[in-house]
């Protein structure tokens, strides 16, 4: 898998490695330096909640109350009530300059109030806080009940105000698609470009084999990939550290949710290569390739959304590198990681077989 | 005795599509022989040399190299050829020297004195990096991984465009190297530009052989074309002579076709003052037309 081919690939594109994965470093240590704020944000924003206050029906009462905190310079108030806490199909409940109301529970299930104070008629009213009819619940937990966040959570509750819930949402929703389409032009380019630049003659006029042509490059390609997640782990990790925050993220989570993501990115790298021997154009096979990663993104996502799309999700790479699972739950899938390694291993095969098919073109 | 054959195509079909690239093609190439490999562009040689080295499948047909089976065998084969590519590209950005040192390690030669030898004679720059080269100098480097793993057989496909003392220098290297027992193939669309450096000649037209000839006899059958342009009037009965097949007149100027006595037709011209005179090969177009008339005159002396 590795020899002088792959050693002449890293060596000839070592400067584009290298100023990605500087970027890597920079990008995985600092976003970790954001979550401090944004957790000090959040809480304010949530703390809003406090300043609502809802009294529910006792047993034999049938009366709501709910009432706030007056806002200095508030002309008025305004009461949104939803079934939903993304307040998407929401309904004026009261608008006054009351700071309280009291109405009929005439439902079963679940309500949301909104609150909102309206300073000044020109600008949008300010929110003070979120109250709900069944008490205990974190409306930031059921805003992940939500089917966006749960196609990335896999239904997970992941807390914001936690480093690992901002890890898994922050940091692996742009890994993927910053790691895998480079990964992906890399692959697609390494050796269609062999074919555009007439370079693939002279180097099949040697004692080289394709099978061993095209496993070579898959060997930088496996190179850099594992590269780029050693540097990823490193940047993460002193991010981490830096905020104080390693201790509530094991070493081994930040490893582990990384290194899965190898197989992956092999995947990828396999569809690249094939694309490159079927199509030996840089511009065809990237667009194929990038259309990939992309349709199994989406694949994943829409699983998401409702049980009975739930099979689309077992079609996707995505499905298969479950880093949630690693830094939640402190579960690897070994099984995914295997399924991942064969899936990649039989793309090389396939696209070994085709390249020995086809004419070299002049 | 038959002589040793390293490349023995036997009808060798390739078709690209409904279009034809080669047609029933048969062609040997004996050991120690540099064979020419002649045809305009388009005819089918870099397709015949690209199927050889198995960069394209064939369509039917049976090429053997070495004894081996050119499809199946290919990676042996490659061991003991060298090639260079009609039309073939660099690594950009590394240096000749790292570009060559790779192909070489690539070709499992672990020598590299020859390669040495062979860039200083071809003055070859081998600090410069690759995507500054000229193509002269880009052919340099082609010509000289070809030959610099000492392979038995070299292949070239259209080793054109180098400066007159280069190329010379280049004709002697193919020279040394035929000497030491090499088999050169080498094609290209200029009868004039390998006639001095070829034992035989093989002419392939719209993807089919047309002849394979000793190289002797090919000069001897299809000779020069004199062109004169005399001071003063000229009788046109005083160029037919022994070894001149055809006279053309317009004024003073005269085109002879001379096969053979050139020293006889040079003196009939030298009787008079010579204001401007030319001596060229047959182009490839005029030979083709007077190896087609001759399988035509056959044709009806047959019948």
């Amino acid at each position: 898998m590795l020899g002088r081919i792959t050693y002449m690939e890293l060596r000839t594109g070592w400067k584009g490695i290298l100023i990605f994965c500087i970027l890597i470093l920079i990008v995985s240590a600092s976003i970790v330096q954001i979550f401090p704020f944004f957790r000090d944000s959040l809480t304010e924003e949530l703390e809003g909640a406090n300043q609502v206050s809802l009294e529910l029906p006792t047993d034999e009462g049938t009366m709501i109350t709910l009432s706030w905190e007056p806002l200095e310079n508030a002309t008025s108030y305004m009461v949104l009530e939803d079934t939903r806490v993304s307040m998407v199909t929401a309904k004026i409940a009261y608008s006054g300059e009351e700071t309280s109301i009291t109405f009929e529970k005439d439902f079963e299930e679940k309500r949301y109030y909104a609150v909102m104070a309206v300073i000044d008629e020109a600008s949008d009213p300010v929110l003070i806080g979120i109250a709900t009819t069944e008490k205990g619940e974190d409306p930031f937990k059921e805003l992940l009940k939500n089917p966006v966040y749960a196609g990335f959570t896999g239904g997970r509750s992941i807390s914001m105000l936690e480093v690992k819930g901002f890890v898994t949402l922050e940091f692996f929703s742009w890994w993927w698609m910053l790691a895998g389409l480079f990964i992906a032009y890399l692959s697609v380019s390494v050796i269609a470009s062999d074919f555009e630049n007439k370079r693939m003659d002279v180097m099949l006029s040697t004692p080289i084999s394709r099978r061993r042509y095209l496993l070579e490059k898959f060997g930088a390609m496996s190179v850099i990939a594992l590269l780029m997640i050693l540097v990823a782990i490193v940047g993460l990790a002193g991010g981490l550290t830096s905020i104080y925050a390693l201790s509530e993220f094991s070493a081994a989570a930040v490893m582990l949710s990384l290194i899965g993501c190898l197989p992956f990115l092999m995947v990828i790298a396999a569809v690249g290569m094939l694309t490159a021997v079927l199509f030996q154009k840089v511009r065809t096979g990237m667009g194929v390739t990038f259309a990939f990663v992309f349709a199994e993104f989406f694949l994943y996502t829409f699983g998401g959304f409702s049980k009975s799309l739930e099979w689309l999700k077992t079609i996707s790479i995505f499905n298969y590198w479950d880093y949630s699972a690693v830094i939640i739950d402190d579960l690897f899938k070994s099984g995914d990681f295997v399924i991942l390694t064969v899936l990649a291993i039989v793309l090389v095969v396939i696209g070994v077989w085709v390249f020995e098919k086809k004419d070299i073109p002049t | 005795m038959d002589q040793e054959k390293v490349i023995a195509i036997e009808n060798l079909t390739k078709m690209y599509g409904n279009h034809v690239g080669v047609k029933d093609l048969n062609l040997s190439v004996n050991k120690g022989e540099i064979m020419g490999f002649l045809g305009p562009n388009g005819a089918g040689k870099t397709t015949t040399i690209r199927t050889c080295l198995a960069l394209i499948a064939k369509t039917a047909g049976e090429i053997t190299i070495f004894g081996l089976d050119s499809h199946k065998d290919a990676v042996a084969i490659r061991k003991k050829t060298g090639y260079l590519p009609g039309d073939f590209g660099l690594i950009p950005s590394v240096k000749v020297k790292s570009y060559l040192k790779y192909l070489l390690s690539l070709r499992e030669c672990k020598s590299a004195k020859k390669m040495l030898a062979l860039a200083e004679r071809l003055e070859l720059d081998f600090d410069r990096k690759t995507h500054e080269l000229s193509k002269g100098n880009k052919l340099k480097v082609g010509i000289v991984q070809a030959l610099m793993a000492d392979q038995e057989l070299i292949i070239m496909d259209e080793p054109s465009g180098l400066d007159p003392l280069v190329q010379q220098e280049f004709y002697r290297i193919l020279r040394e190297e035929k000497k030491q027992g090499k088999t050169i193939f080498i094609s290209s669309h200029n009868l004039a530009e390998v006639e001095s450096v070829c034992d035989r000649v093989a002419i392939i037209r719209k993807g089919q052989l047309v002849v394979v000839e000793d190289i002797r006899v090919l000069r001897e059958k299809t000779g020069k074309v004199l062109e004169v342009e005399f001071n003063d009037p000229v009788n046109i009965d005083e160029f037919k002579i022994k070894g001149v097949s055809e006279v053309h007149q317009d004024n003073d100027r005269f085109i002879l076709t001379v096969h053979e006595n050139l020293d006889d037709v040079i003196g009939a011209v030298s009787n008079h003052r010579i204001l401007n005179m030319t001596l060229k090969t047959y182009s490839l177009e005029q030979l083709f037309l007077k190896y087609y008339e001759e399988a035509e005159n056959r044709k009806r002396g047959g019948k």
